[in-house]
């Protein structure tokens, strides 16, 4: 059950979600809008992934896989056939007729990315450390590698275009809180506070009768339809996009996000998102200047990755569980003295 | 042999602990620990499973970080020393884990048994030697893997290997756990041997009786807490040891 | 088949296999010691790819070359262990993990940024290129280099962790940190050690791989990292000869899918390969070679 203190950290959490929509709308820039839809989907994909890292401990690498996965499949449902015979001529016939509504789009790939993960992520939750790395690591390379190869499905290596456009602020915005929600409920319920003492004392939790991989497993699940979903939100949103949108590049963006933010909390992944967002776009801004006043000869890229890398590692050595590392926002002893101030 | 230690300095205080105090997260294995070895001295630190003995041991090695309390060792503060540190001040401990280097010939494990002079090549020489004449099983079995040894084997072994770096205080840590009676008898043949020559020796065992006869103090641990301490005959003939070691 | 193909087939398994044990020794004598999964080793060996090329136009002959770009993996791999792993290593496994992991990209980005994103030649003597012909098959000369040189490394290796007492130590170190550090080992020598000798092997490797694809882009640390990656899961994390014998499995499997598989499957090989890492992590979790427990680190 949620307590108090939970419905005051998902309040506060919702709140930034809103008071971003509110002021971009407001604004109504274009590229503000854009900025602030990328910003709620990698929300999305960054608490998918505080689900399982931060309840569980373990460092995984599939998850960017599985948002290919919904990104994928929701681009092959929705598609309309007309688009289908020129973006993917090779596809199966059975899926060339099919053309569902966006929303049952993003579900289905949300649904199989969980299923995909189910499957795949069994056998795998009972090890740890390197091996669980590694075999993660391996989980992505697997998926790239269909991802890169399956031409009938994701026209190769070469760019997928023709999704429909389905994806908007508001629609990022309204997933991103229910992420939220879902986030704190998961941390709070029985398999979440199970799972964080396998994380804190492996030996002990299972003392007491946890069950460890099943634990994961299920938190793994929960994940994979995060980045199902978020996969499915951004390609409605991008509506063209390659395999290498699915990769190390990606992994590392959202990773940095959750490292830098705090992966133990649900605050954390919100916190890194944002700072992480802002100032990758103040960077990007810096990029773009420098590139158009032509100062150096060659165009600047990789500036944002080396500041992120920078950071991650800066954080890491300081604060090496995140910024917001133990304590949820609405667990901060400061709320209660605010409320025991006020009488009644 | 020679004697590390000139016979003038006997008496001298060596190693001092005050207030020590170790956690491990949310438990306090020792708290408000107190002790001090004098040059030349055998002291043994006696107590039940879990009484903090072990964890006394690692503090002043180096191996575990204590919360609070000072550890000088003639004279100098070694309380934040790394576990090499603390070796190169002369103090070598003897795990109760007798963790040998098991893929490592007995030979092997000797030579890094002598790393901190491996510049000096006579001396390390020399000390092999001398180690393999007092532990002349290891001398018949100088090539072969370690990890094979036997208990009593391989309990020589980290003996000889820790005295390798002529240390002036050793740290034993149950010596004899696990191990034939008629062997834990061969085992205190060596540290009787090792102390002739002046070593001074600070002892853990749970065999008490064993380490009463031929220790000169002892330190009873209890609950984390020194509960007893005084010479070892005293100690002996106290009619609450037992009491003690039941943990109440 | 012929005597030729046959011969063609074991010198394809041996100089790729050497390439791959090379690779895979690199990766796990860190992970021996810090058990850390060094993401960032694929980029030493981009760190002296791009060392060679810098140093094209310089006057130096080839060899010094080679050698000044070894070095330059070897400082590379010496400066990420003081700046980014030293500070974080005492905090937790995942910890370091992720510091490689935003080390690697931080170094891949930082060649894209400061030379590009676009493959760069590096200079290579002609012997290289150049090719024999034995039992009427061409053999490239690079691939006899490859083995003669992998041999001399595995060998002068062997015999330093044998016969010298910082290989003693090395050894000791990887089985029980903290009894190494009771018996006066130095932690810091020992990793700053592990972290040179893995450098100086993505170095070489780095000279070899070159020799065979001549240039260098930043992303060009990926496939040896993922080589090493199951190289090392099929030997065995533990046990350095594991890492070897898995190099040469590899290559074994590698080649045998090359000659085996058609064109078509062929794409999907590092997916084969991966499933078989995820097999044998599942079922024979310490690899085919089985090394010690190791103790705990402090």
């Amino acid at each position: 059950m949620l307590e108090k203190q939970n419905l005051r950290s998902l309040c506060l959490l919702i709140l930034p979600v809103i008071v971003l929509v509110v002021l971009v709308e407001i604004m109504d820039i274009r590229l503000y809008s854009r900025i602030a839809t990328t910003l709620l989907i990698n929300l999305i994909l960054v608490l998918g992934l505080q689900i399982f890292m931060g309840n569980s401990g373990i460092l995984s690498f599939a998850h960017i896989g599985f948002m290919g996965v919904g990104a994928y499949t929701t681009a092959v449902l929705t598609m309309p056939a007309q688009m289908k015979s020129m973006a993917l001529p090779d596809l199966y016939a059975v899926l060339k007729v099919v053309e569902i509504n966006p929303i049952l789009g993003i579900i289905a790939g949300g649904v199989l990315a969980t299923v995909l993960a189910a499957v795949i992520s069994y056998p795998l939750m009972r090890l740890s450390d390197a091996a669980a790395v590694i075999t993660s690591f391996a989980v992505l390379v697997i998926m790239h590698t269909v991802m890169v190869h399956w031409s009938a499905v994701t026209n190769g290596p070469r760019t997928l275009f023709g999704i429909v456009n389905a994806t908007d602020l508001k629609t990022s915005a309204i997933a991103a809180a229910i992420a939220i929600a879902m986030a704190i409920w998961f941390k709070e319920s029985r398999i979440g506070v199970l799972l964080r003492a396998t994380r804190d004392d492996e030996v002990a939790a299972s003392a007491i009768g946890a069950n460890i991989s099943h634990l994961r497993w299920k938190a793994f699940m929960l994940s994979a339809l995060y980045a199902g979903i978020g996969g499915g939100l951004w390609a409605h949103f991008i509506t063209s996009f390659s395999p290498n949108a699915f990769y190390l590049r990606e992994t590392f963006v959202i990773l940095g996000m959750l490292v830098i933010g705090g992966a133990a909390t649900v605050s954390g992944a919100v916190f890194g998102t944002f700072a992480v967002t802002i100032a990758f776009e103040g960077l990007r801004t810096f990029e773009n200047a420098i590139n158009a006043a032509n100062i150096i000869t060659r165009p600047v890229v990789g500036l944002t990755e080396i500041v992120l890398a920078c950071a991650m590692i800066g954080v890491l050595i300081l604060k090496p569980g995140g910024i917001i590392d133990t304590r949820e926002i609405g667990e901060l002893p400061i709320w209660d003295r605010l409320f025991a101030k006020k009488p009644g | 042999m020679p004697t590390w230690e000139p016979v003038n300095q006997r008496g001298l205080k060596m190693l001092k602990v005050e207030n020590l105090e170790v956690r491990y997260g949310a438990i306090t294995a020792v708290r408000e620990v107190c002790l001090e070895v004098s040059v030349g001295e055998m002291v043994c630190l006696l107590g039940a499973n879990g009484a903090g003995k072990t964890t006394t041991m690692l503090s002043i090695a180096g191996a575990l970080k204590s919360t609070t309390g000072k550890i000088t060792f003639n004279g100098r503060d070694i309380t934040s020393f790394s576990p090499e540190r603390v070796l190169r001040e002369g103090i070598a401990m003897v795990p109760e884990t007798r963790e040998v280097f098991p893929d490592l010939t007995v030979r092997e494990n000797l030579v890094l048994g002598g790393f901190i002079h491996r510049g000096d090549h006579r001396k390390n020489k020399a000390q092999m030697e001398e180690m393999l004449a007092l532990f002349p099983v290891l001398r018949d079995r100088q090539d072969q893997q370690s990890g094979t040894l036997s208990g009593g084997e391989q309990q020589q072994l980290v003996i000889a290997r820790a005295m390798m770096s002529q240390p002036r205080l050793l740290l034993l840590d149950e010596p004899s756990l696990g191990l034939a009676p008629t062997i834990v008898h061969h085992i205190y043949e060596f540290i009787n041997k090792l102390r002739s020559t002046g070593l001074t020796i600070l002892l853990v065992e749970q065999n008490a009786n064993m380490a009463l006869k031929h220790a000169e103090r002892a330190y009873v641990l209890s609950l984390g807490r020194i509960a007893r301490q005084g010479p070892a005959g005293e100690i002996a003939t106290s009619s609450d040891l037992k009491a003690l070691y039941l943990g109440s | 088949m012929s005597a030729g193909t046959i011969l063609q087939f074991v010198l394809d398994i041996l100089s790729l296999g050497s390439l791959y044990a090379l690779m895979a020794l690199g990766l796990v004598i860190v992970y021996g010691i810090l058990k850390l999964v060094n993401f960032a080793y694929g980029e030493l060996i981009m760190v002296a790819g791009y060392t060679l090329y810098l140093l094209n136009a310089s006057p130096f002959p080839w060899l010094v070359m080679a050698l000044a770009a070894i070095l330059m993996a070897i400082a590379i791999g010496l400066m990420t262990e003081f700046v980014a792993f030293k500070p974080v290593r005492s905090k937790s496994v995942t910890a370091v993990l992720i510091t490689s992991f935003a080390f690697s990209t931080l170094l891949q980005n930082a060649a894209l940024l400061f030379i590009s994103p676009r493959a760069r030649n590096v200079p290579l003597p002609d012997i290289f290129t150049q090719s024999v012909e034995i039992l009427d098959v061409v053999i490239p000369i690079r691939n006899l280099i490859t083995i003669a040189c992998a041999l001399l490394m595995l060998g002068a290796f062997s015999f330093v962790m044998k016969r010298t007492v910082l290989g003693l130590a090395l050894r000791a170190a990887a089985s029980q940190f903290t009894m190494a550090r009771m018996v006066g080992i130095p932690a810091n020598m020992i990793i700053s050690l592990a972290f040179a000798i893995s450098g100086l092997f993505a170095g070489v490797v780095a000279i070899l791989w070159l020799g065979r694809i001549g240039s260098v882009v930043p992303g060009i640390g990926l496939e040896p990292l993922l080589v090493a990656f199951i190289a090392t899961v099929i030997g065995g994390m533990r046990s350095l000869l594991g890492a070897v014998v898995g190099g040469y499995l590899l290559a074994l499997i590698d080649v045998s899918f090359n000659y085996g598989l058609s064109q078509q499957l062929l794409h999907f090989r590092d997916a084969f390969t991966f499933t078989i890492v995820i097999l044998i992590l599942l079922f024979r979790p310490s690899g085919l070679i089985k090394g010690r427990e190791t103790g705990l680190r402090t």
